[in-house]
């Protein structure tokens, strides 16, 4: 990309200490970067380091205990290196986050109005009525129906995907530069899901902000991303542009995950399986992360951790097998 | 004779009471449903939260009682059994939850959970159980060794295979599953969908697979009933409601699947609106307040489940007029021929790869 990111991550590593001394290292030398108006998909599957990551991003690691390297460059700032707040400052402004579970991240004591009024005040001043007249906007925006008597509703009376929808509006209060969304549709039914989805796209269009989109579902990825990165035990495995990573996958870890999707335009016999377990990160292996569950995987493999290579233009693969058409043609 | 028939099934329940114990509000939870269901096969019930569908497999297996309609087992009338004739029959019948952290006894090893259906119904000797629950536990793909652990020490997939086993523990004909991988990883997902379809083929078991991911539908039903708000509005079979969908809300759930294939050419059909509350069901067609082809009528009248006299029955007024359902699954939605022979390699079939080392540690025989 051209430009200059908008966000840019440099060897990113993530250890947590536990309580009995054990390190586990949850994320490793991850570099990232996304560019303004675009989105990045961050794929992988439970504890693959996906959400720690994004958490890193907002700040929003426990002080205690994670021991953070590495820089996120993001506006001028390296946001590991920043005050509190600094931080306080940016995020819900430039930075904006929504999560899984819209019921547990409203206060259930409150309006969904004074929340957003709430957001609007702290980082933009002004009147309260001028943020609520901002909110009632804000909720027309992401389609909630009668927003003028919706803003005086608790959360419990909203729908799931509604709740979702004022989780959104209020990330986009103060017209953030960054958003991040952490699977922000895998508790919605699939209507809903595309509800959401035309309105995360919606809103790109409108705003410009970047996105990085945390899923495990590879399906959403297809749909709303422009670059993929898909993590696997702590590291990126493997980037590439949306096209190219589905056309063309270069690591075999890539290959296992769309194998094990069902299929819509055929009935398969088997669906492919990523057989055996993720290694423990508390003593990650020597070699590839991924050797031990991987079918095309050599001696080689096992000896040293393999170099993220730039396989074609803009792909990038964490395999010395790639690529990987090499094997099957 | 089809091993499961269920005709007019209603269940409502009380939402709210006056002072007194009177009902004032009643959820129409199932309001009417029929099916039914072959040995050997797979009949799935899908819709989204709240349709009814996790209703309909717990009245199926009495765990709660209907107010109306006929559940026939193998000819039996079910509602008719009284307490010892219900316990037989909960060995025909089991049901395996999406959640199986929530579904195993912590205190209980997983010998312990499997021995206990065999002593429950006496089926095997006591001095035999030990062997029995092995030869489950092989069954589900678990090592036999592992019989001395706590659900605990298992993975999410390890898991939800000890559910599978305790419900194969009673050689049942029929298995419930109500989303049996929603809680589960991508990968994960795929080997628990393989085991339930090779223990059909090798045990003959039929499935009524609740869910409400329809591409694992698509992977796994032999039939499909959509459910809205407590109805069926369209059942068929599987191929022919992928292929072909005629009513507007199975149009919409089919044409929102997320498909693994950037730009895939379709057309979807955005639903506007919210569910509404099965508390308070709309009038006439219950889909309408949210239906792109919403004509009077529809506010009205309610839509009889018409059957096409081959297989396919659907409940909307529109159904001739409705336009081609061309491109709402997506036709191109298929990997490219690279990945078609990657994730072939990758499962090491026929194509095996090229190269060395890959013979020697091959997948797993199934």
């Amino acid at each position: 990309m051209s430009a200059a990111p908008l966000i840019e991550i440099k060897d990113l590593r993530i250890r947590f200490h536990g309580d009995d001394g054990r390190v586990t290292h949850a994320v490793d030398s991850v570099d990232l970067s996304v560019a303004n108006g675009a989105t990045l998909g961050l794929v992988g599957e439970s504890g693959c380091g996906k959400s720690v990551t994004s958490l890193a991003i907002m700040g929003l690691l426990p002080k205690q205990g994670a021991e953070i390297s590495g820089a996120i460059r993001f506006d001028g700032f390296d946001l590991l290196k920043t005050s509190d707040k600094t931080l306080r400052d940016l995020r819900g402004n430039r930075l904006a986050m929504i999560f899984q579970e819209p019921m547990t991240s409203l206060n259930p004591s409150f309006t969904i109005g004074d929340q957003i009024v709430e957001t609007i005040l702290r980082h933009r001043g002004g009147s309260r009525r001028s943020a609520r007249e901002r909110a009632i906007e804000l909720l027309r925006r992401v389609h909630i129906p009668s927003p003028e008597r919706r803003i005086d509703e608790y959360p419990h009376k909203l729908s799931g995907g509604m709740r979702q929808r004022v989780m959104i509006a209020m990330a986009l209060a103060c017209d953030p530069r960054l958003l991040i969304a952490d699977e922000p549709t895998t508790a919605l039914d699939v209507t809903l899901q595309a509800q959401i989805l035309e309105l995360m796209r919606e809103l790109k269009a409108a705003s410009g902000a970047a996105i990085i989109l945390i899923t495990h579902d590879l399906g959403v990825v297809a749909e709303v991303c422009d670059e993929v990165a898909v993590m696997y035990a702590g590291e990126i495995v493997e980037r590439a542009p949306v096209d190219e990573l589905f056309s063309a996958p270069q690591h075999p870890y890539t290959v296992g995950l769309l194998g094990s999707i069902p299929r819509l335009d055929h009935r398969a016999g088997q669906l492919a399986t990523i057989e055996g377990m993720v290694p423990n990160m508390a003593q990650p292996p020597a070699g590839c992360r991924f050797a031990a569950r991987c079918p095309f995987v050599l001696d080689a493999c096992t000896r040293a951790p393999p170099p993220l290579v730039e396989v074609s233009p803009g792909h990038l693969s964490r395999c010395i097998r790639a690529p990987l058409e090499r094997l099957v043609s | 004779m089809a091993l499961l028939e269920v005709e007019g099934l209603v269940k409502h329940f009380v939402a709210e009471r006056s002072l007194f114990g009177r009902a004032l509000a009643h959820v129409k939870a199932v309001d009417g449903v029929s099916f039914s269901l072959e040995a050997r096969k797979t009949l799935a019930l899908v819709g989204e939260s709240g349709c009814g569908k996790s209703t309909v497999s717990r009245l199926v297996l009495r765990l709660i009682e209907p107010d109306a309609g006929i559940i026939r087992f193998e000819g039996r009338d079910l509602l008719s059994l009284d307490a010892g004739a219900l316990r037989a029959f909960r060995r025909e019948a089991q049901i395996i939850f999406q959640d199986p952290y929530a579904s195993l006894n912590p205190r209980m090893t997983v010998g312990q959970i499997l021995a206990e259906p065999l002593a429950l119904h006496d089926l095997v000797p006591p001095a035999r159980r030990r062997e029995r629950v092995e030869e489950i536990l092989r069954l589900v793909g678990l090592e036999p060794r592992l019989a001395r652990r706590y659900p605990h020490e298992f993975s999410g997939g390890q898991r939800q295979r000890i559910a599978i086993a305790r419900a194969l523990a009673v050689e049942p004909k029929l298995i419930i599953c109500d989303e049996p991988v929603s809680a589960l990883d991508v990968s994960i997902r795929s080997q628990i969908l393989n085991l339930l379809r090779e223990l059909q083929d090798r045990l003959g078991l039929a499935y009524i697979f609740v869910s409400h991911d329809l591409a694992v539908v698509k992977h796994i039903a032999d039939h499909v009933a959509v459910m809205n708000l407590g109805q069926i509005v369209e059942t068929a079979a599987a191929d022919a409601l992928f292929a072909a969908p005629r009513h507007p809300y199975s149009r919409a759930l089919l044409s929102a699947i997320p498909v693994p294939k950037p730009r895939a050419k379709r057309s979807r059909i955005v639903l506007q609106g919210e569910i509404p509350s099965a508390l308070n069901p709309p009038p006439g067609c219950r889909f309408h307040t949210r239906c792109p082809y919403v004509v009077d009528r529809c506010r009205s009248e309610m839509p009889k489940l018409v059957p096409d006299g081959i297989g396919h029955a659907t409940a909307c007024h529109r159904t001739s007029e409705l336009p081609s359902s061309a491109a709402i699954v997506p036709t191109d939605g298929g990997f490219s021929p690279v990945l078609e022979k990657l994730v072939a390699a990758f499962s090491g079939g026929p194509e095996a790869v090229r190269g060395s080392g890959v013979s020697s540690l091959g997948t797993d025989p199934a």
